[in-house]
């Protein structure tokens, strides 16, 4: 097992969450939304998962199941942005697809895409581009949700300027929720 | 005490059944038979497949007779146009995802899926494929996976988990992507599997199948240069007939040894040789543990899922299993040196194969230190590291064994019965009962008895570690030294024993285990499907063998004798040391 410095740092805050919920009912699910909002790049990687396996005695193939079972967990890691595009039957009819094609101009996301992946990161780790199924804000639709910030009625445009603001780092007060 | 009775009806019939039961249950003991997928008596009860289901009066939708358990007074109907159109539609969605190449399937005609696709009479595919493939799972040296044959119903994950406690595999992703996968889909081989296989057997489908060599094995067959010869587990006598269709548990050695000649072996021989070999080298290393003060409990080292699961899971306790080699393997390490030298045959030219009821003896004979007939002749006649051989070439299963016979057209049932070959296939009634859970225990103590005291053990039959209960003890009293023993079977009753030991706790001084439950006999590359009244008959089988051998001692065997006069001069000698015995790693939980 890998034990270099930058793991440690992990083990102790990875210690502190499961001495806090070890034991109770339904705490796997706890204990791995915790560890991954602790980790840099807000992922389950695999030192983290085995640590936590061999610290709960749970079985490594039930925590994977967890992780992939729902779309929250992620097992690559993760962009400092965070575009999730609702791709639920009302964002569907109302342009989301066209929403996602937009996101083409970052190389190699389309064909992720594409293949099955629900999610893409960019190399530099500045963007990760994600679909759901639904965000359950369907009279808003098309809905994007922005590092946690909902956008409704999101048209290309919007989403372009979105994208381009994440790039170079602007604030845009101008796009709301309305 | 007497189980309370409750009244129901069933299809309009009063029944009086046994309280505590399910529908499926109550109307199985009552005769009247529900179709079923996923349900799995002893295993699984997982109601994903929608097969099931009858009419409860009063009930809003058809119930999942599996998981419903019958109350009093509950009115059941089992067959109507609206469950059988139910059933159909539930089976035809589970078909639309499955592969309709049932002519080239591994489980073709002994496949649950296609059993059922008859009995409803499906007639085509009703619905498209809405599934990605996937793709297989080859990594495991023992089993094969193929998930596009999976149907989903999550016997495979509750045997691995329940009765084996290793959790090598779950259900991972969701929806359409849902599948039965390993921690980050590494495969089989690169997790903490024992490959005991039991998930094989209890597979309704292809989507777990042992890793299928019974075509290498034809070419070497048919290859003039080679000398092949064959050792049979104790398992495979009371097995190998089921698979040929005959009755369960059927006692079959002389028809099997007539047709492993017809299949072309050069030499059929019998792993109950090596099995009584095994008992003078175990039985020697035990004696030799408690006299001078070693490692107690010693646990046995036959079953090699077991010793796959105590490296992953309990690698501070490696000291504790016998050294000795699992008799398959004592066998390939003997074949190659004692009898190649005896017979004057090259060992490069001779080919070993073992048929077991096991998958994980598959991933034991490519253990990379099973090369000691190698390294023997290796330092004898100088052979090049290039020409290196394990001792064991090729491990097939019961299952697999029965297709080579159908294939080479062999009216099995009606074969003249036929001896095993000398000096290898000559064996006593206590390498037959390693076939079944506390059959290792007590051939042991019929050896250890006779060594430590001289005299004759009067009663040969140790009842008290015979049966199928989880975890058995006996205490034995050997020459006035009371000794304890224990018998367990299926790893989480290992498990149990093992966890003991750690802690310190073990009162034990000797320990048999066994992976599968029942022993051999229920293993992992048995016939399909494999129940406990089948393991039962099975066991029945081994003990009236056992019986039947006029020699029923493993230090009595003269083939025994004469390897030791021979050969190995004495047990735990130098050459046993070479040849009989090996290590352990550890390997941990990844």
């Amino acid at each position: 097992m890998n034990t270099s410095d930058d793991n440690l740092a992990d083990r102790v805050a990875i210690d502190e969450i499961i001495s806090r919920h070890n034991g109770k009912p339904g705490s796997l699910l706890t204990m791995m939304e915790e560890m991954q909002e602790t980790n840099e790049y807000k992922f389950l990687d695999s030192d983290a998962m085995s640590y936590l396996s061999a610290q709960t005695k749970t079985p490594l193939s039930q925590i994977y199941s967890v992780a992939t079972f729902y779309s929250f967990f992620n097992l690559k890691p993760q962009g400092k942005h965070t575009i999730i595009v609702c791709r639920g039957t009302a964002c569907h009819t109302k342009g989301s697809k066209v929403l996602l094609d937009d996101m083409s101009s970052l190389p190699g996301c389309k064909e992720a895409l594409d293949a099955g992946e629900n999610s893409f990161t960019t190399e530099d780790r500045l963007l990760t581009v994600k679909t759901v199924a639904c965000f359950g804000q369907c009279a808003l639709a098309p809905v994007v949700a922005v590092d946690g910030v909902i956008y409704s009625n999101v048209t290309s445009e919007q989403i372009k300027k979105i994208l381009k603001n994440l790039q170079e780092g602007n604030k845009d007060e101008n796009i709301r929720l309305r | 005490m007497e189980k309370k009775k409750i009244k129901v009806t069933i299809d309009g019939h009063p029944y009086e059944v046994g309280s505590g039961k399910t529908i499926l249950e109550a109307c199985n003991e009552t005769g009247v038979m529900i179709p079923n997928l996923c349900y799995l008596k002893d295993v699984s009860q997982n109601a994903s497949c929608g097969i099931c289901v009858v009419e409860v009066k009063g009930a809003k939708t058809l119930v999942r007779s599996c998981v419903t358990g019958m109350r009093e007074g509950m009115e059941i109907v089992t067959h109507s146009p609206q469950i059988d159109q139910a059933r159909k539609t539930n089976l035809e969605l589970i078909l639309a995802n499955h592969p309709k190449d049932c002519l080239v399937c591994e489980r073709n005609g002994n496949c649950e899926l296609q059993d059922l696709s008859a009995q409803l009479g499906i007639k085509e595919d009703a619905f498209p494929r809405t599934k990605p493939h996937m793709l297989p799972d080859d990594t495991s040296l023992a089993l094969f996976r193929n998930p596009d044959k999976c149907i989903l119903c999550g016997r495979c994950v509750a045997v691995c988990a329940e009765m084996q406690t290793v959790y090598a595999i779950d259900f991972t992703g969701r929806g359409l992507r849902s599948r039965i996968g390993t921690f980050q889909d590494k495969g089989l081989g690169n997790v903490a599997c024992t490959s005991c296989g039991q998930c094989a057997l209890v597979c309704p489908t292809a989507a777990i199948v042992e890793r299928d060599e019974t075509n290498e094995v034809f070419c070497d067959l048919y290859d003039n240069d080679k000398i092949v010869v064959v050792q049979t587990a104790p398992a495979i006598r009371v097995g190998v007939g089921e698979a040929m269709g005959m009755d369960e548990g059927a006692l079959v050695t002389g028809q099997m040894v007539a047709a492993l000649r017809k299949l072309g072996f050069d030499k059929v021989f019998d792993t109950q040789f090596t099995a009584d070999l095994t008992i003078m080298e175990e039985g020697y290393e035990l004696i030799n543990r408690i006299k001078t003060g070693g490692t107690l409990p010693m646990v046995t080292s036959c079953s090699p899922g077991w010793i796959k699961f105590i490296e992953h899971f309990f690698p501070k306790s490696l000291d504790h299993l016998s050294t000795c080699k699992s008799p398959q393997q004592m066998f390939g390490a003997v074949a190659k040196t004692y009898y190649a030298e005896k017979m004057n045959i090259d060992p490069r030219k001779l080919v070993v194969v073992s048929i077991m009821p096991c998958t994980a003896k598959k991933f034991e004979c490519k253990r990379p230190e099973m090369q000691s007939a190698f390294h023997y002749w290796k330092e004898k006649i100088g052979l090049a590291e290039h020409e290196s051989f394990f001792d064991v070439d090729y491990v097939l299963t019961t299952r697999e064994l029965a297709k080579m016979f159908k294939r080479k057209g062999i009216d099995f049932e009606h074969l003249k019965e036929e001896e095993f070959d000398k000096p290898l296939g000559i064996s006593t009634g206590a390498g037959v009962i390693f076939g079944a859970t506390g059959g290792v225990m007590e051939a042991a103590v019929r050896t250890a008895y006779e060594v430590l005291t001289g005299k004759p053990l009067e009663k040969i039959d140790l009842t008290a570690v015979r049966g199928f209960e989880g975890i058995r003890e006996a205490e034995l009293d050997i020459a006035g030294t009371k000794v304890k023993v224990a018998v367990a079977h299926t790893l989480k009753n290992a498990r149990t024993l093992l966890e003991q030991i750690e802690e310190g706790k073990s009162p034990y001084a000797f320990i048999e285990v066994m992976t599968c439950p029942g022993g051999c006999l229920g293993g992992g590359g048995q016939p399909i499907p494999t129940t406990w009244a089948i393991r039962q008959k099975r066991a029945d089988s081994i003990y009236k063998e056992d019986k039947l051998h006029a020699i029923r001692k493993s230090h009595e065997n003269p083939a025994i004798k004469a390897i030791y006069e021979e050969f190995l001069v004495e047990p735990l000698g130098h050459k046993s040391h070479e040849l009989l015995h090996t290590g352990y790693v550890e390997r941990g939980i990844f």
